[in-house]
């Protein structure tokens, strides 16, 4: 028995406590390994790497700095108005901004109100829920595949909007520099917010029913009950969906790649952070200038959240 | 009475509102990939077929590399969902039920790695990747998604859920804890095994960012990213196969959401109230 030698490692524990530290070992092993190489490993490689000079294929140079110092330096450039081909960074970095702002709220409130709606007594109801909940499950580039049909010049988007503000005109919207975004942002809303009802309708399950009766005896209408009862019951979900949802919005890739393409679109106007350290590794073959924009990137996306869950994410474990 | 009435109706309204936009899509694809693209570019929109064709799809099969893009995402579909029941279980059962030195440390590391972005890593996996030799090989895809953190995570939870005595029973008869988990812990999953079969079949189905980086040549690609990789090509001739492959490519989520919506919705439920 091979075990034995093992046993000599550790000698404080009981020979049970043994047997159960190594065979509680080798079932995890597996696992551990394969996801701390791609993890663990990777980010400290990434690490390494951004300071390296490199085009997978020279020998590697180490740098110092170097690569960091022009990513500021194509920030900043950005910031007093470079041509957009000489800063796609930035160009990303505003982009995934923008972005971020218009998906986040929306698709917030309206995943509480599909939540709401899909949890309200009312009769019928049950029936839509499931309705909303397939966007959640189907592949983002399909789904922005039939939106680019959708946002076409003759497309159903323009007939809808025409319809709805007569005089809307007939925008390409896709191939649009200022329409762009928000046309992914609307694809994106209407793909996760389905996502976000789940988990509010999750928790307004759990929510005692006798504490909602009682406010319905105590004479207080839906809407008061949803603000004064519900809200602050889900509060921690809505704090963890914003989160979640904001480091999604700002990691954006498949419906940049697919929709405005791999060169980002028009003057850069669909371009993200993502797609461009994608487009500096893979493109430019520069993955040390990739793994240093990578790791400000990192750093920018998780400041705020920690602000932010220091200040309200106080109910969140 | 009348203002309960009077909000009932309101929530009708907005919920049959909504009901119309999340389905709209669908159903006007699913039209649409049954007519000529000449029809599905009329404004305002037609609704009915005419003529009603089927060459659309026939077209999207006529692309030769079509079957294959569609075998290629099957296996990485069936090879990953395979291993993650396996080492995610293995894993699972271990942190729920094992009790030994370093195992809840081990296991606040792996949770942590949810927090890594794909971005950050891509870069050094491509680099990995080529030292094997794996770049452009459905292999890698495999090895890459083998195992993952929310599996692990996922079977963790499930185990706890289950009462200690089962597996203390076991013990007391002498049995090692590998064999009580392949004799007892294994079958009793069932539940677990299918929810974990859905999740990473779908991501699979789904995948396209990891695709993108690894697979460079057309007949190696999975399913969404060919059908970019088609659309990208004939998007001012004809767009209605591309509809129609969005359509073939929505089918597998409809199957599965239909079989299996309780483990679907189970998954995302669980991933938020982690620890």
């Amino acid at each position: 028995m091979p075990r034995k030698n093992y046993f000599l490692l550790i000698p404080s524990l009981t020979c049970r406590r043994k047997l159960e530290f190594i065979e509680g070992f080798l079932l995890i092993i597996p696992s551990v390994l394969v996801l701390f190489l791609f993890g663990y490993f990777a980010f400290l490689y990434a690490f390494y790497m951004s300071f390296l000079k490199w085009n997978y294929i020279s020998d590697p140079v180490l740098i110092g700095l170097d690569n960091y110092i022009k990513a500021f330096n194509e920030l900043l450039r950005g910031l007093t108005g470079a041509s957009w081909y000489e800063v796609p960074f930035f160009i990303g970095l505003r982009n995934v901004l923008i972005y971020t702002a218009i998906v986040v709220p929306i698709q917030t409130i309206l995943a509480l109100v599909l939540a709401a709606i899909a949890s309200s007594r009312v009769k019928g109801t049950s029936v839509f829920a499931t309705a909303y909940l397939m966007p959640g499950f189907t592949c983002s580039v399909i789904i922005a595949l039939i939106f680019i049909y959708f946002f076409s010049q003759r497309g159903f988007i323009n007939y809808v909007m025409n319809l709805l503000i007569p005089g809307f005109g007939y925008p390409d919207w896709v191939n649009s520099k200022s329409l762009i975004i928000p046309a992914m942002a609307i694809v994106a809303i209407w793909g996760t917010s389905s996502n976000f009802a789940i988990l509010f309708m999750a928790a307004m399950q759990s929510i005692p029913r006798d504490v909602l009766e009682q406010s319905r005896l105590d004479g207080a209408g839906p809407i008061k009950r949803f603000i004064y009862i519900v809200l602050p019951f889900i509060k921690p979900t809505v704090v963890y969906a914003i989160i979640v949802g904001t480091i999604g919005a700002l990691q954006m890739f498949d419906l940049s790649f697919v929709m405005a393409g791999p060169q980002g679109g028009i003057e850069y106007s669909g371009m993200t952070v993502v797609l461009d350290i994608y487009r500096t590794a893979f493109m430019q073959f520069d993955p040390g200038y990739a793994a240093a924009k990578a790791m400000i990137f990192l750093i920018l996306m998780y400041i705020p959240t920690v602000i932010f869950l220091r200040k309200y994410g106080g109910g969140l474990k | 009475m009348k203002t309960r009435t009077y909000y009932a109706i309101i929530t009708l309204v907005v919920g049959f509102l909504l009901f119309i936009i999340y389905t709209m899509p669908f159903i006007r694809s699913i039209i649409v990939s049954f007519m000529t693209w000449e029809q599905a570019s009329k404004i305002p929109p037609d609704w009915i077929p005419k003529p009603f064709i089927l060459s659309n799809y026939m077209k999207l099969f006529r692309i030769e590399m079509f079957p294959r893009w569609v075998i290629n995402t099957l296996i990485y579909g069936v090879a990953i969902s395979t291993t993650n029941v396996f080492l995610g279980l293995m894993a699972g059962y271990s942190f729920a039920v094992l009790r030994y030195p370093g195992r809840d440390v081990i296991f606040n590391l792996l949770l942590t790695l949810m927090m890594l972005p794909m971005f950050v890593t891509m870069v050094p996996l491509y680099v990995i990747l080529r030292y094997f030799n794996l770049l452009d090989n459905i292999v890698a895809l495999i090895i890459l998604g083998m195992v993952s953190v929310n599996t692990v995570f996922m079977a963790r939870q499930y185990f706890l859920s289950l009462p200690r005595d089962y597996f203390e029973a076991a013990r007391l008869d002498g049995a090692s804890y590998i064999r009580i988990f392949f004799e007892i812990a294994l079958p009793m999953a069932k539940p677990l095994i299918i929810a974990i079969i859905v999740y990473q079949f779908l991501g699979a189905w789904n995948a396209f960012f990891l695709p993108v980086i690894v697979l460079k040549s057309p007949e190696n690609f999975v399913y969404a990213q060919g059908l970019n990789y088609a659309f990208s090509r004939a998007w001012y001739v004809e767009y209605t196969p591309i509809i129609a492959g969005t359509i073939i490519g929505s089918l597998p989520t409809l199957l599965f959401f239909i079989l299996f919506r309780k483990y679907l919705i189970g998954g995302i439920v669980i991933r938020t109230y982690r620890r």
